[in-house]
């Protein structure tokens, strides 16, 4: 099988050079004979690296440890599921993996490419041809997952048991191809500066995979966070490590782009803006690659670290000059079609949200190269790790959750004090009146307070809107079931924003309440041992252990009461694997909306007493909505509207938000 | 600054409710934090161990951190702090020990005040920046009209604001007469 996995990866380089020189030469030539061909081509090459995937499956099914990939990522006692972990448990399957995922998307994003951007798809399918030519030629000259060793050795190494967890089924993939699929929208956007015609043609269909890319890195990060928070065992879940920030990064500048993007879509502005935008989130995507495939900074994540990093920073490097290049070249095909006419407008809350957006992008930027500078310049190695980024992003998300409250209130091109006042009323009163119930209630730290009461702003504000809009429908007639229905259809975009919206307000509830009022224990307890944590009375029943091939497992039970009533069992599981001398935790978790009693036993001691790590996380529940609701959000944002032909950004005129938005089959 | 102040004379109702707002949770704050309890040592202990790395283990905090080194320096710090030495002592000793790597966030001295220092200077400079930019396109569009008195831009304006409102009334009503949309009221 080693042999096809190989011939495929050379096939499909030699498509997806074709397909790269084909496009562009097929253009410029006027071609359609060859620019037919080279769209084949695009389609030919996931297939082709279907092949070489399901190869590498193979070898792992069959434990052929004579493939070196598999003998380092695999051993006779790994579950057969856990296959799926190890193909992108080490550097060349990752890449293989990347390579298979992007040529996927971009056959898929070609195949449905509307008529708007058919003058610039062919450069948009050279730059993304010419990017999947780099991974597999990577693979292919430097770390190729089908190479053999001379000898065939008995057993394999064996997988990192951190891996086998549920959640890495889908965060690692997400993340590795929602980094490199940023690509997409990067080069929509610079094929249609390169072509040089319509400056707005691209906007739709580069919203859309903006927005795509977008929930795939959300939600890879969000599952990234569960699956820290359950294995990691140290009731955390974002420890704002450098291979964490690194994915955060680009997905702070698509949320700015998707944003900004909707500002060129409904008034034909913020046009140079915008191709800057996905120039920045595409950097930081390379870069984030970089750093995750062997970049110099040290990170907890660093399972499959390698030197292969500088041929990414290289390639990082080589984008930034051609995009700079292109820019310089069309500079003047991008001046707006309207201009900004109020400070107090949708539009410049955009421009600040953006600001801050790119800010946070920035501070997590800096903190990861820090350490690097202060190296070169002194000499000595300094760590910039979660107090830095708390203390100075902190301030700035508070004043971006702000912003998502008011922004959205505002509407286009101008306000009036009165307006303003009318939107922000309501949900100012209510976030006072939430400020005050909760110092009622005892919660008396500041940053926490404000942090709440502009949670509650921003729901208070998109509630009174979905309230509103639905009793305007209603007096005309409709049920309310119908008009809420009615009121999210005719403006997809904006109601699903607001869904977004929500997932934030969730996620920042979450981690309000869990960093300023978790509290942490650790403890140490023989059999029938019983500690108080708060309200909760923990008591040690004992250990189960059992002996698996690999691994030594120990099953702490304990029983939990609550304030002296309701008794229930909880086990927290620890795992022991000789070979890999590791150690794996997997937490006993009771969630509830109000807090999460988390038991992790950190140790077994020699006398038969247990070392317990016991948290009690407040609100952390709500976190793990944020993910569903984010893609929910996305959903509704990107539900296909029937006619978005044509191009109301062009009027530049006041057409309304909703003047293209016939309404579905309700 | 003199379009700016016209600007903020507009401001004005947001910028009252948010002052009352920010004035009403700033009061509130201060007087319970100063009737709160302060910090047990236990507590002061964590916030400690969470700006301690665990030089044996890449990327984690002894708090986060199960190794033995980590632990180790868990009960130092918990000892010292019930010797009666401050947080800066605990600090410093571990730094003397283990170099300057040992703290989860650069001190805010010497070299290291780039690190914090840039963030904020950045981001003021992108304020600021964008605020010109702003003020320039607003300045290309409303030209003279907004050189005059705060009332008078008003009543230039009102025909735009009055359609500002009824576009927005329109949004929130989600019609905009589209078609299959809900029938137009008598």
């Amino acid at each position: 099988m080693a042999e096809t996995g190989t011939i495929a990866l050379y096939l499909a380089l030699v498509l997806s050079v074709y397909g790269a020189f084909g496009s562009v030469l097929g253009r410029l030539r006027s071609s359609p004979q060859l620019l037919d061909s080279a769209r084949y081509a695009v389609y030919m090459v996931p297939m082709i690296l279907a092949v070489a995937t399901f190869s590498l499956v193979m070898s792992f099914l069959r434990h052929d440890f004579r493939v070196e990939y598999v003998a380092a990522h695999s051993n006779l006692a790994m579950n057969p599921e856990y296959t799926w972990v190890a193909i992108y448990a080490g550097n060349a399957g990752s890449l293989l993996y990347i390579a298979f995922t992007l040529s996927l998307m971009v056959a898929i994003m070609v195949a449905l490419a509307p008529k708007a951007i058919t003058h610039s798809l062919p450069y948009t399918i050279t730059i993304l041809m010419a990017i999947v030519t780099f991974f597999i030629g990577v693979m292919v000259a430097l770390a190729n997952p089908f190479d053999t060793l001379s000898f065939t050795p008995p057993d394999g190494q064996g997988i990192n048991p951190l891996l086998t967890h549920p959640g890495m089924f889908i965060h690692p993939p997400l993340l590795m191809t929602g980094l490199a699929a940023v690509s997409i929208p990067f080069a929509i956007a610079v094929g249609s500066l390169i072509s040089g015609r319509s400056p707005d043609g691209w906007v739709d269909v580069g919203r859309v995979w903006a927005l795509v890319v977008w929930a795939m890195l959300g939600t890879g990060v969000l599952l990234g966070a569960w699956w820290a928070y359950t294995i990691l065992g140290w009731g955390g879940y974002w420890a704002w490590d450098p291979i964490e920030n690194v994915a955060l990064m680009p997905w702070l500048a698509l949320t700015a782009s998707v944003h900004s993007l909707m500002v060129q879509k409904r008034r034909g502005m913020f046009r140079m803006w915008n191709i800057v935008l996905v120039n920045i989130a595409f950097t930081l995507s390379l870069f984030g690659i970089f750093i995750n495939r062997g970049g110099p900074v040290p990170s907890v994540h660093s399972f499959g670290a390698s030197t292969l990093g500088w041929v990414f920073l290289g390639f990082l490097g080589v984008s930034v000059l051609f995009s700079f290049g292109v820019f310089a070249f069309r500079y003047n095909s991008m001046r707006s079609a309207a201009s900004l006419d109020s400070m107090l407008s949708r539009e410049a809350a955009f421009l600040v949200n953006n600001l801050l957006l790119l800010g946070v992008a920035f501070v997590t930027l800096w903190g990861v190269v820090f350490p690097l500078i202060s190296q070169m310049f002194r000499g000595v190695t300094v760590t910039v790790a979660a107090p830095f980024y708390n203390q100075v992003n902190g301030p700035l998300l508070l004043a971006l959750i702000f912003l998502m409250g008011v922004g959205p209130l505002l509407p286009w091109r101008h306000a009036t004090a009165t307006t303003l006042r009318r939107a922000i009323q309501t949900p100012g009163i209510v976030a006072i009146v939430t400020v005050g119930l909760l110092l009622a209630a005892g919660i008396s730290k500041p940053f926490a307070l404000v942090a709440f009461g502009l949670c509650a702003f921003v729901v208070a504000g998109i509630v009174r809107e979905w309230v509103h809009g639905t009793l305007v429908r209603h007096r005309r007639g409709e049920n309310y079931l119908a008009a809420f229905g009615g009121l999210i259809a005719a403006n997809r975009p904006r109601y699903g924003g607001y869904v977004a919206h929500l997932a934030i307000v969730v996620l920042a509830l979450g981690v309000a309440g869990s960093s300023f009022y978790g509290t942490q224990r650790d403890i140490i307890m023989g059999p029938g041992d019983e500690e108080t944590v708060g309200k909760y009375t923990i008591r040690f029943e004992g250990v189960r252990t059992e002996t698996r091939a690999d691994r030594i497992e120990f099953f702490n039970d304990v029983t939990v009461s609550q304030d002296g009533g309701e008794v229930m069992g909880m086990t927290a599981w620890r795992a022991f694997y000789p070979d890999l001398r590791m150690a794996a935790t997997r937490a006993a978790i009771r969630s509830t909306p109000v807090e999460d009693l988390y038991i992790v036993s950190s140790e077994s001691l020699e006398d038969g007493r247990v070392a317990f790590r016991i948290l009690v996380n407040p609100l952390v529940w709500w976190m793990w909505l944020a993910g569903p609701l984010l893609l929910l959000g996305t959903l509704v944002a990107l539900w296909p509207q029937r006619s978005l032909a044509g191009s109301p950004a062009s009027t530049g005129r006041a057409d309304g938000n909703i003047a293209a938005a016939p309404f579905g089959p309700d | 600054m003199h379009s700016m102040s016209q600007i903020h004379r507009r401001f004005q109702p947001g910028r009252l409710f948010s002052i009352v707002a920010l004035a009403a949770v700033a009061m509130l704050g201060t007087a319970c934090l100063t009737q709160g309890t302060s910090p047990t040592l236990e507590e002061r202990a964590q916030e400690i161990g969470r700006s301690l790395m665990c030089p044996v283990c890449p990327g984690e905090t002894i708090e986060q951190s199960q190794a033995e080194l980590a632990k180790q320096m868990r009960a130092i710090v918990r000892e010292k702090l019930a010797s009666g030495e401050t947080r800066q002592e605990v600090l410093d000793f571990f730094v003397d020990r283990y170099n300057e790597d040992v703290l989860a966030a650069p001190p805010k001295s010497g070299f290291n005040l780039v690190a914090w220092g840039i963030p904020v200077l950045g981001i003021a400079a992108a304020m600021a920046t964008l605020a010109l930019v702003l003020r320039g396109m607003r300045r290309n569009t409303i030209g003279v009209s907004v050189a005059k008195e705060g009332a008078t831009v008003e009543a230039d304006l009102e025909p735009y604001l009055a359609r500002v409102d009824l576009e927005l009334e329109r949004v929130l009503r989600g019609d905009d007469g589209a078609p299959g949309g809900v029938p137009p009221s008598a």
